[in-house]
């Protein structure tokens, strides 16, 4: 079965932290979608991004209150938006290597691969390995480079309904066709018998609440564990079929690719950015996961009677949903605060997770990469916290995630296992 | 109720902001759908709505809220019932009927009968 056209719409979505809607182009990994950041403040005459869903792509809110304030809250308020993140991600890594653990489908290497990386790896000759991998990653990178410059087009010109309609076909793709191969690799590693009817009522359930809860309207709760669990079955997808050396090569060279596109004056993830807000306007929430504080009612009150809503984390699946603020009267302020991350972002850290525990390596590298990527998303969110603008959340931890892995690996595990051999303990 | 959710488009984060019709319609709305075989939106209608129906102080559309809310769990414990019973059969006979057994599994355990 050759999945690759799903797998690359849903890849591309979900990458990106971009505030449209994305068409998910089939071709597109929907993972590599970067989202803008939607929602702009205009009453705060402040550039909001919110919902920015780009792999990389941690956007900051501000508050509408007077600078000192804002600050003070801010501060306060940067642990927190740590403490919101590191829940999500750290459930869909464990969510993913749990899986990789226990179902050994993910782990079997099959010789179908996705059309995005169409050269074969050949394990016998290191050389070509490594060529291949390389070709690999380019064809990739490429692919994801046009999907979001398309994005970037049809957002400029306005075609959202074709971006919607691609971002629904695509959430589609994942909650049904996914989930069923997940469930029937799961019900054969614990070999239950199961009937089509009944799975057909399960996989329909959860598609349809799915759908709803993400594009629609739902429980913030029901509609976050949506997102990380769409994240994990992307993440395992890639997972099996990428070929080996390739994976690791595209996580480099997408936490690269992430720093230039957001960074960069013309990269096409900040003209998103920029684009929408310039106009100002919230783009509909293809998926973003938010999770949303509210202030105690002291603080309530310190902010002229306005409720201060802390969006916690979003991640929209490549399309990043527009920050989430909201003025309503001038007197009632009401601003959703809250720190945006990608879909693609938890896809990115999963895989890289989820190849750590697949390796057969022991627990201490996939504990390694997990702490490496806490770290690095740490980090991301202090410098977000400095500069307030929307920054790529990939590089660091990526970065961070596989120097962590390839030294563990190959220092630090064969360092415990002759201590363990030698029944030394330290 | 605050305006403020009206704009939003999309998700809902927070039943509080919400003005009241817009609960009553959403309400509504996750109770008619449910009746698309789908058992899971009820619960999701009769977890969701539960404290807005019960647990708050009267409002006017509290009432018909309330209703939804009881009619999603009945509907709701039928589900239950029916998928129960059906599981249990499936699962007792399914070695049993033979080859109509295997041709309603998806899965089929290696190993046993």
């Amino acid at each position: 079965m050759n999945t690759s056209d799903s797998e690359e719409d849903s890849y591309n979505e979900r990458s990106a932290l971009v505030q449209c809607e994305s068409p998910t182009i089939p071709s597109y990994h929907q993972d590599h979608d970067m989202s803008l950041p939607q929602e702009t403040d205009t009453k705060r005459g402040r550039p909001v991004s919110s919902g920015l869903d780009e792999p990389g792509l941690v956007e900051r809110e501000r508050a509408a209150t007077p600078d000192g304030e804002e600050e003070e809250l801010t501060l306060k308020y940067g642990a927190k938006h740590v403490i919101m993140l590191f829940i999500p991600v750290t459930l869909c890594m464990v969510v993913v290597v749990a899986t990789i653990k226990s179902v050994s489908f993910y782990t079997e290497k099959t010789s179908q691969q996705l059309i995005y990386t169409p050269f074969k790896e050949d394990p016998n000759s290191v050389g070509q390995r490594l060529l291949y991998s390389l070709l690999n990653t380019i064809v990739m990178i490429s692919v994801i480079v046009v999907m979001t410059i398309i994005l970037v087009v049809l957002y400029k010109y306005r075609c959202y309904k074709f971006i919607h309609g691609w971002l629904i076909l695509s959430s589609l793709m994942l909650l049904f066709w996914f989930s069923f191969m997940y469930l029937g690799e799961v019900f054969k590693t614990y070999n239950v018998a199961m009937d089509y009817p009944t799975l057909a009522m399960i996989i329909w359930n959860f598609g349809v609440v799915g759908m709803i809860c993400i594009h629609w309207k739902g429980p913030l709760r029901l509609q976050q564990a949506y997102l990380i669990v769409i994240s994990a079955l992307m993440a395992l997808i890639f997972i099996k079929y990428l070929p080996e050396w390739s994976a690791w090569v595209i996580l480099a060279a997408i936490s690269i690719y992430d720093l230039i596109a957001v960074l960069c004056p013309k990269g096409p993830l900040r003209m998103l950015v920029e684009t929408a807000q310039e106009r100002n306007e919230p783009i509909f929430p293809a998926l973003i996961y938010s999770s949303v504080v509210v202030l105690s009612a002291d603080e309530r009150q310190r902010n002229e009677g306005g409720a201060l809503a802390q969006e916690g984390v979003e991640s929209e699946d490549d399309v990043a949903l527009g920050g989430r603020r909201r003025c309503s009267a001038e007197e009632d302020l009401e601003e959703d605060r809250g720190v945006k991350l990608g879909l693609g972002d938890f896809i990115f850290y999963s895989v890289l997770v989820g190849k750590a525990a697949a390796n057969g390596g022991d627990w201490n590298t996939t504990l390694a990469c997990f702490v490496a990527i806490l770290i690095g998303l740490c980090l991301t969110l202090l410098l977000l916290a400095i500069f307030k603008k929307a920054l790529p959340a990939l590089p660091i931890s990526i970065t961070f995630g596989l120097v962590f892995y390839f030294s563990t690996d190959n220092l630090v595990r064969p360092f415990m296992d002759s201590l363990a051999a030698h029944q030394y303990y330290i | 109720m605050d305006l403020s959710s009206v704009f939003f488009i999309g998700n809902i984060m927070n039943l509080e902001r919400i003005p009241n019709e817009e609960k009553l319609s959403l309400c509504r709305r996750y109770y008619l759908g449910g009746f698309a075989f789908l058992p899971f939106l009820w619960l999701v209608n009769v977890l969701w709505f539960f404290r807005e129906a019960f647990l708050k102080p009267t409002y006017t559309e509290q009432l018909q809220i309330k209703s939804y809310v009881k009619k999603s769990a009945l509907g709701l414990i039928v589900w239950v019932a029916v998928l129960t019973t059906w599981i249990t059969i499936f699962q007792h006979f399914r070695a049993q009927w033979g080859e109509v057994g295997d041709y309603l599994s998806f899965t089929i355990p290696l190993g046993t009968a």
